[in-house]
């Protein structure tokens, strides 16, 4: 391999060795130190050597050039193994019907079964309605006579929960009468809120082979 | 490089001068707020001002405003998986 490397290497490279480096072979790697002193290179005629049998198929790309961002700089985080208890006991909790989750929300839990509404208590920038969304933070999961409970979050390859956006709903017009003491003069001040609206469309306890592919 | 990681847990209302000037020094000017510090005699002996008040924590790095904003925001716990066809907003109708 090595003296392939080194036929492919430039011809200067090869005279720049014999003529500067001669003297200081010594410090050479041992395949180069044995190339310089076995080859004349001051002949023109090209160095036939047998060709090592090779059984590799030829690479068909082996003229094109080579895209340089092949590998991720950053690969993501290998999965992490799933708890020996959680295989066990996650059939017999999937195998039941009618599930409920606490799915957390920017931190806060919704305890929800598939078909609720729910309501949040803000407006939910960024969506409109039809968007799905995708729950992966839950902190329990249950049915009538099984809780898994996370510490604190259940693993998101457990389970799939999806939400549709239903739309956006408006409390009624608050309206505050500022006053100050000692004055006649009031102020209104007026509020009303918008609350996105949401469905829990699909609520599903994930067997372990697709947990784990 | 290690940091003191200094939280003002008690107000420092009713206290000496001196107190709530060690206290300003620290940038703890309101409750609850956490500055970082490198540990070293001077900070040292500013946080034994201020023992009673401050909880204090040795951490290996210190963390800047936006990373410790983050570090206690919760996560969003949802992504929209499937967002449906937006439409311009400036051909003036949604649909």
């Amino acid at each position: 391999m090595s003296r392939a490397l080194f036929r492919s290497s430039l011809p200067e490279l090869r005279s720049f060795s014999a003529a500067r480096l001669r003297p200081t072979a010594a410090v050479l790697p041992f395949s180069w130190a044995a190339t310089t002193t076995t080859r004349s290179f001051n002949s023109t005629a090209p160095i036939v050597e047998p060709v090592s049998v090779n059984n590799n198929a030829p690479n068909p790309t082996a003229s094109q050039v080579r895209p340089l961002a092949l590998k991720k700089s950053h690969p993501g985080a290998p999965p992490a193994p799933i708890a020996d208890s959680v295989k066990n006991l996650l059939p017999f909790l999937a195998a039941q019907p009618g599930h409920y989750i606490t799915v957390h929300i920017h931190g806060f839990p919704y305890l929800v079964q598939e078909g609720d509404q729910i309501r949040l208590p803000f407006r939910m920038p960024g969506v409109l309605p039809g968007d799905v969304l995708r729950f992966n933070r839950a902190s329990v999961i249950g049915s009538r006579d099984y809780t898994m409970k996370g510490a604190p979050h259940i693993d998101e390859r457990v389970f799939e929960c999806r939400a549709t956006v239903l739309g956006v709903e408006s409390e009624p017009l608050r309206i505050k009468i500022k006053k100050k003491r000692r004055q006649r003069r009031k102020r209104q001040a007026k509020s009303k809120h918008r609350y996105t609206i949401l469905r829990v469309s699909e609520l599903n306890i994930k067997n372990l082979e697709e947990a784990t592919e | 490089m290690s940091f003191f990681r200094i939280t003002l847990h008690r107000s420092s209302i009713g206290l000496p001068e001196r107190t709530r000037g060690v206290l300003n020094a620290l940038g703890l000017r309101r409750r609850g707020r956490t500055v970082f510090h490198p540990v070293s005699p001077q900070f040292a002996g500013m946080i034994f001002k201020v023992k009673e008040l401050v909880r204090v924590e040795e951490v290996d790095k210190a963390l800047t405003k936006r990373e410790f904003k983050a570090s206690r925001t919760p996560d969003p716990g949802f992504y929209v998986e499937k967002a449906r066809t937006r439409v311009d907003m400036g051909a003036g109708r949604q649909t």
